[in-house]
């Protein structure tokens, strides 16, 4: 497998004028959209959707299959998929060098890209390439992971999902879902509206908040993959929280969504010891968590995502007055007990707390 | 500390951002990201030539003497010969991250997950047997015999009877630099994972350097071999490997930057330091003094309106700086910095 990096040229202008006047404060690090999918879901399609469409951006494209996407006076790099362990005792602490590396020399590059996109194969763990955005300074301090869009083939996505593995293999169809900010449910032609329903319901089985975005021959608007922001800790949960209960979907398999809603206040010593146990223990498990939490005595709700065991968390917005003070928080991931994981965190509020010393 | 208004010697200008500088004898090459070098007089920056590897460059170093330059990128490598002007290219599509003459007729090259010995025909001499990742950085010892390359899981060492590794220096982790104390005691690495990793060459005893906020992408000793200076923090750090090395003590840190983009031993020997951050400045260090584990002020500091990306010392007294707008100026040593 290869990695390698294409760079489209476009013209400038309009979408730099108006990003200009919107203020300095913002984020001004270039969004990165990691885009995955089995072969044959419509990657390449969409990737050269990207690089030719007409929206005045420019783009670099990090692909993995040497030429695959063919534009004129692309600069292509190429180079294996590297992923390296951390050695620092997390054991899903995974990175992938090859982006390290690409990433690094493109960003010393005077020219400047508004949005990258980095390819991944269908068979391509997107756990590191994700964890890579957290764990490097270089990186993370001029490029932002703004989405992991999954591209579904409509017609064959259940074979890929129904497929058994092995003991202790992976299966990828299943941890791309898992991992998705977006999925494009593409070549919705293909096939009946009663097997698009069953395709979502199961993709939702796995990843329950994940927005679905239905296409056809990998039409889909831009704006709806590149920079939405999904990895942005104000932007987490922002959608409609009903998913979180939402619990009709269960079918037989291992990795699915929990979602807790709970009003209240957090007792923040409790809530450490238990996510930090949590993600230590179960970690490998655990795909993504997000979650908008109240902790008791703060103004300001706290927001926190991760991938496997790397959690990054910061205060959000005040609560409102009059807005009820509660919890919504979300975990994928493989084997999950829905049922432990509401009753320690509900031991976490401060009202339940075990030596009954609070009001 | 003083704050330089330094003249320079000379002032050039190279149309990209550069990555490197490179200098030996009379001639000094400044490497564009987008893959073109500049090849100047050390003594005017008066343009020699140009050479330009299409992929983009990463690294460049002359041969002794300066009769030869050897470039690579993230397509390939290649060699200039100065006396004709004649640029042998090797677009191999392998990532070649690090070049490192042995000789003034023979260099390494990393290429892809190997390293490949040229003669200054570019045509190959040996090479390695495939390393685990893409081979980061090189660094010969022996006189030129023996070859160290660093890649995922350690350091590897090479001689030209076999494509095997005649020793290894195993540390699970991404080695992004390599650097060999010139008297030939010790082997560091710099780390992905935010740490130094020291090896006695002798027996592989070794030991980790933790507690790093970054990576560590650069290190160097200096010529005595005595002190090796970091990035890894806003501070440089330097840590004494007089006596037994650097065991149990604790190293100066150096405060200037943010980040740092560059650093560079005077050459000589006597602990002075050239670095710069992505704040615009250059600083000059005398990094014996101060005390171990205490914070060392920088003995003279310039700021620059735009952020200095590499820099190199063209002989003692002159530092050859280039900053992101390609903007090269060469300084003299600032006053008062030696005796």
């Amino acid at each position: 497998m290869t990695t390698a990096a294409s760079i489209a040229d476009a013209e400038t202008g309009a979408a730099e004028a108006a990003d200009e006047a919107a203020g300095e404060t913002q984020d001004t690090r270039v969004p990165v959209t990691v885009l995955t999918g089995f072969l044959g879901s419509g990657k390449t399609t969409l990737l050269n959707r990207i690089l030719t469409e007409q929206h005045g951006l420019r783009i670099a494209v990090i692909e993995n299959e040497f030429g695959e996407v063919g534009v004129d006076d692309a600069l292509v790099l190429d180079s294996e998929e590297e992923i390296f362990e951390m050695n620092n005792g997390c054991i899903c602490c995974t990175v992938r060098g090859d982006l390290i590396r690409i990433l690094g020399a493109l960003m010393r590059r005077r020219e400047k890209f508004d949005r990258i996109v980095i390819e991944t194969t269908g068979l391509a763990d997107p756990a590191p390439v994700a964890q890579t955005f957290f764990m490097d300074d270089e990186i993370s301090s001029q490029l932002r992971l703004d989405a992991i869009v999954t591209l579904v083939d409509a017609a064959h996505v259940l074979d890929h999902l129904n497929e058994v593995k092995p003991e202790g293999v992976e299966n990828e169809a299943v941890e791309q879902i898992a991992f998705a900010d977006k999925i494009v449910l593409n070549k919705t032609d293909l096939v009946s509206e009663d097997r698009l329903t069953e395709v979502t319901a199961r993709i939702r089985a796995i990843n329950t908040p994940v927005e679905v975005i239905r296409a056809q021959q990998a039409k889909v608007e831009l704006e709806k993959i590149l920079d939405v922001h999904a990895f942005d800790l104000d932007r987490v949960l922002e959608g409609d929280p009903a998913f979180l209960t939402e619990t009709e979907h269960q079918h037989d398999t291992t990795v699915t969504s929990v979602g807790i809603d709970l009003p209240g206040d957090l007792d923040e010593g409790r809530l450490n010891r238990w996510l930090g146990q949590l993600l230590r223990t179960k970690g490998v498990d655990i795909f993504r968590s997000k979650g908008i939490l109240a902790i008791a005595g703060s103004e300001q709700q706290y927001v926190f995502q991760g991938v496997h065991m790397l959690l990054e968390g910061e205060n959000g917005r005040a609560w409102r007055d009059g807005e009820t003070r509660r919890n919504r928080l979300v975990f994928i991931g493989r084997n999950l007990d829905r049922d432990a994981l509401n009753a320690d965190f509900a031991a976490c509020l401060a009202a339940n707390s075990p030596v009954g010393d609070r009001a | 500390m003083t704050t330089a208004t330094t003249s320079a010697l000379w002032t050039a200008t190279v149309d990209d951002a550069p990555v490197a500088v490179a200098t030996e004898a009379d001639l000094v090459a400044i490497a564009g990201a987008a893959g073109t070098a500049w090849i100047l007089e050390a003594a005017t920056g008066k343009p020699v030539g140009t050479v330009t590897l299409a992929g983009g460059l990463l690294a460049l170093e002359f041969s002794p003497g300066a009769a030869h330059l050897a470039f690579v990128g993230p397509t390939g490598y290649g060699l200039w010969r100065r006396s004709d002007g004649r640029i042998l290219l090797s677009e191999t599509g392998a990532w070649s991250n690090a070049v490192r003459w042995a000789a003034p007729d023979r260099f390494a090259v990393a290429s892809g997950r190997r390293a490949l010995v040229l003669d200054t025909d570019g045509a190959q001499q040996w090479g390695t047997d495939l390393a685990p990742s893409t081979v980061t950085d090189l660094a010969w010892l022996r006189e030129g015999r023996r070859l160290a390359s660093s890649a995922y899981g350690g350091v590897r060492c090479h001689e030209r009877h076999t494509d095997k590794p005649v020793t290894e220096y195993k540390y699970l982790g991404s080695h992004l630099a390599l650097a060999l104390n010139p008297n030939g005691r010790w082997i560091c690495t710099g780390n992905q994972d935010a740490s130094i990793h020291i090896w006695r060459t002798r027996d592989g005893n070794d030991l980790t350097m933790q507690g790093y906020p970054e990576k560590i992408a650069r290190l160097a000793f200096d010529d005595t071999g005595r002190w090796l200076a970091s990035d890894g923090a806003p501070d440089l750090t330097v840590w004494d490997f007089s006596g037994k090395g650097p065991a149990g003590t604790s190293p100066r840190s150096l405060r200037a930057h943010e980040t740092i983009t560059a650093l560079a031993w005077r050459p000589g020997g006597d602990a002075i330091l050239a670095s710069a951050g992505t704040e615009g400045a250059v600083a000059f260090w005398r990094a014996d003094s101060g005390r171990p584990g205490t914070r060392v002020n920088p003995a003279s500091v310039s700021e620059l309106p735009e952020p200095v990306t590499a820099l190199a010392w063209a002989g003692p007294r002159t530092l050859v700086i280039a900053d992101y707008e390609g903007r090269v100026a060469a300084w003299p040593l600032p006053d008062g910095l030696i005796g």
